[in-house]
């Protein structure tokens, strides 16, 4: 019998899953690896930990599950997070840790070149709006601020391709992580020379950029026999989380479905034949496979703003029952009605990207009168996040029409809130277990690597997600007149979020706490 | 036990010791500086000074006030940490996480802590009353306090509201010291948790069991090290946190395949 496994390298760490043909999950496990802030505004990680946890998280599962049933392991499909870049030698060993999506450090050379004509350009070109995130700024920082590191580093990749040429020897990456690197021109699907030349580096400091489907060499000799894997075992090289998620949805080309994940963050996606294009550079574009363009936009506030909530507010009758603890206070917001009687929260306590892409952005409960209770705060706060994941959906509604919805992530899963999505939007929502969609995703395409289905479209089309949840209209009408007052108030305190940010930073008591920082 | 009635100047200079000093206060407020930060001390709030440690307060005078306070003689290691005297009757293990515990979480002022209160009373009535088996008695007390001081302390600096944070704060002191071979015990008790609490919350929060977790860091540790051609195989592994160069060379094979010596040359082929 055949299997497929998939690894996703997430940010906190890495998910394994094992599935059968028919897409029934044999087994799954996770490994943990750390993120270390030694800097306010560094976020980075340890390849070597990466990819220690890797091989013994995958040594596991297959030990586990695979090997005693006697499966064959037709493929390994890899996933992985967007925009991290790992600076190595001519030996391809690293120089430093690797520097991930969340890290910070070049929002000088972000905001210099967000407004700036040649940012344009590369927007354009490349699909990845000029953020701190994206790998093209985060290169340029360690040119100018860390020369020798940039004189040593021979190559500059992405955690995957580290991974993968650790496993067999390649140096690839494939086009939808390319893609996120603000680095590959999303239409001729090559390194974009502009880019290449304000990063200060050339063409052969990159990977190899390489279709989605394609099968990263041989696995070495030691992993072939640690693993027990047979040396024709395929490694997929795969996509990113974002692209694999939406794929893994069931969303695809012109059905008028757009996908939302809430985990920590969030998103809202679309998928396309050609990109979304926008003067102020709200959205990204992400190549999925030839032509097939994932779009959309990210927020940095989802479920990790209710867990702050949760950790100031939450009864932890046991300690750190964080889900339990979540769960007694959304059971406290029942009895409060849609719209928590007038009272708005702005989620913005770690700044925002899309749409408002302000990184002064501060949270604010709004509209409080005497009348309101702890359960109103509540209600308010998880309101706010949904609102601001609608206010994505509706810039994204204007460009492409949007019928239905699918959700994932942890977050966005729980049916509280899969429910209010419903009726924000006022479209039905389809849900898919958390975790799971971007594993799915990597499925589909590993069975659409092998032949099963003729393409990635027809692989998505049977996906039928469980649980619809249908809007409720007179919830909607209440939330519609609200959002108007929460979109106003996004954007209205703009000077106001600069000057308590600037005062924050001045009269911060430890600069070891990183205050998210976009341009 | 002292009891200020009167403020005089220079009665409270600023001073270092070698023993484990406590301080319990039971009236009035205090403002003293310990490692030269500044704390403020109420009723039922307790003062920890370490070893080596300096203590006092701004202008050397002491304020209105009254406080109980025992220092104990503890044994400072070549590795620099401590450990209670011969008179305790703890494990050596739980001697040694104590010790390390006290260090690490190095938190000098525990507030709202009346059990100090009542165990240093009980010392000083054993002492002059001087009954049958007092010594024993003192001695039972003492290694009561030092329990009773670690579990405070550790639960002071760990919120039971925030796993990720503190198995971040935990990850960060292993790596400090990696090659000091850590207990599950020590480990819990670094973040004040009991060990089948932090077993179980470590396993659902990162996949896999503590020690496990801990040969992962060591192991990409070693990786590291392996790359650079200046240190001998046999540091690795001891710097690392392996037994010997033998249980190093087994669990890197049995994880990746390769000997560390193969591994080595793999990467160094092209200097």
């Amino acid at each position: 019998m055949k299997c497929i496994i998939t690894i996703e390298l997430g940010t906190n760490g890495i998910r394994v899953f094992a599935y059968d043909l028919s897409g029934r999950i044999i087994g799954s496990m996770k490994g943990h690896y750390p993120t270390f802030h030694t800097e306010p505004d560094h976020s980075e990680q340890d390849p070597e930990q990466i990819f220690i946890t890797t091989l013994y998280v995958l040594k596991n599962i297959l030990n586990e599950y695979i090997h005693p049933k006697k499966y064959e392991v037709a493929s390994i499909c890899f996933s992985a997070s967007m925009h991290s870049v790992l600076a190595v030698d001519k030996n391809g060993n690293p120089l430093g840790y690797a520097i991930t999506w969340a890290d910070n450090r070049a929002k000088k050379e972000a905001q210099e070149l967000r407004n700036s004509p040649l940012g344009k350009k590369l927007y354009e070109a490349t699909g990845t709006p000029i953020h701190p995130m994206s790998p093209l700024v985060k290169i340029a920082w360690i040119r100018n601020n860390n020369k020798e590191r940039f004189r040593l580093t021979s190559k500059f990749l992405s955690i995957k391709t580290y991974i993968i040429h650790q496993l067999t020897g390649e140096y690839i990456i494939d086009y939808s992580i390319a893609s996120a690197t603000g680095l590959m021109n999303i239409h001729t699907v090559n390194w974009e020379e502009d880019a290449l030349q304000y990063a200060g580096i050339t063409a052969n400091q990159l990977a190899v950029p390489t279709p989605v489907f394609t099968a990263a060499g041989k696995l070495k000799k030691a992993y072939q026999q640690s693993l027990r894997l047979p040396a024709e075992t395929k490694i997929l090289i795969g996509s990113s989380d974002g692209c694999l998620a939406t794929l893994g949805d069931g969303i695809i080309k012109g059905a008028g479905k757009a996908s939302i994940t809430i985990e920590d963050s969030g998103a809202v996606r679309v998928m396309g034949s050609t990109v979304l294009k926008d003067e102020q550079m709200r959205f990204f574009n992400y190549l999925l496979t030839d032509n097939c363009y994932v779009s959309g936009g990210p927020t940095n506030n989802g479920g990790n703003i209710f867990e702050w909530f949760t950790r100031q507010f939450g009864e932890f009758t046991n300690p750190f029952d964080m889900e339990n603890s979540m769960q007694q206070l959304m059971e406290e917001v029942d009895n409060v009605p849609a719209g928590s009687d007038g009272l708005l929260f702005l989620p913005y306590l770690l700044g925002e990207r899309a749409p408002i892409w302000n990184a002064n952005a501060r949270g604010a409960y709004f509209g409080l009168n005497i009348k309101h209770e702890r359960r109103h705060f509540i209600r308010a706060t998880i309101e706010g996040i949904l609102y601001e994941i609608y206010s994505i959906g509706k810039t994204l509604g204007e460009q492409r029409s949007i019928n239905s919805l699918s959700v994932n992530g942890s977050f966005g899963t729980i049916p509280f809130c899969s429910q209010l999505i419903a009726d924000i939007f006022n479209k039905p929502v389809q849900v898919r277990q958390q975790f799971h969609s971007v594993s799915f995703g990597a499925w589909l395409l590993s069975v659409t690597e092998m032949g099963i289905y003729k393409s990635l479209d027809d692989a998505a089309q049977p996906v039928e997600l469980p649980n619809v949840f249908k809007p409720n209209k007179q919830h909607h009408a209440v939330y519609a007149d609200y959002f108007g007052i929460f979109e106003k108030l996004s954007t209205k305190l703009f000077d106001e979020f600069e000057a308590i940010g600037n005062l924050q930073k001045k009269y911060a008591h430890s600069n070891k706490i990183p205050i998210y920082d976009n341009p | 036990m002292k009891k200020n009635g009167s403020i005089q100047p220079n009665t409270f200079p600023t001073t270092v010791t070698d023993g484990l000093r406590i301080y319990y206060i039971t009236e009035g407020r205090f403002e003293w500086c310990i490692n030269y930060q500044p704390h403020v001390f109420y009723p039922g709030d307790v003062a920890l000074i370490m070893p080596g440690i300096t203590f006092g307060c701004d202008n050397d005078v002491l304020k209105i006030g009254s406080f109980t306070w025992i220092q104990l003689a503890v044994q400072k290691q070549d590795n620099g940490h401590i450990q209670p005297g011969k008179w305790s009757g703890l494990s050596d293990m739980e001697a040694t996480a104590i010790g390390k515990i006290l260090l690490l979480n190095n938190l000098p002022a525990l507030s709202r802590f009346n059990e100090v209160g009542k165990i240093i009373k009980c010392i000083h009535t054993e002492l002059f009353g001087m009954e049958v088996a007092y010594q024993a008695r003192v001695n039972h007390q003492i290694d009561e306090l030092l329990i009773q001081i670690t579990r405070k302390m550790t639960q002071q600096t760990h919120s039971i509201r925030d796993f990720p944070k503190t198995f971040t704060q935990l990850e960060v002191v292993l790596r400090q010291d990696l090659a000091h071979q850590w207990t599950v015990e020590e480990m819990a008790g670094l973040v004040g948790m009991g060990t089948t609490l932090f077993t179980e919350k470590v396993k659902s929060y990162s996949g896999f069991s503590p020690i496990n977790y801990l040969i992962n860091i060591r192991i990409s540790e070693a990786i590291k090290l392996l790359k650079r051609a200046d240190i001998k195989l046999t540091d690795i592994a001891l710097d690392t946190g392996f037994y010997s160069s033998q249980h190093f060379s087994t669990t890197f094979k049995k994880l990746t395949g390769y000997r560390p010596s193969e591994f080595r040359k793999n990467h160094l082929r092209n200097i």
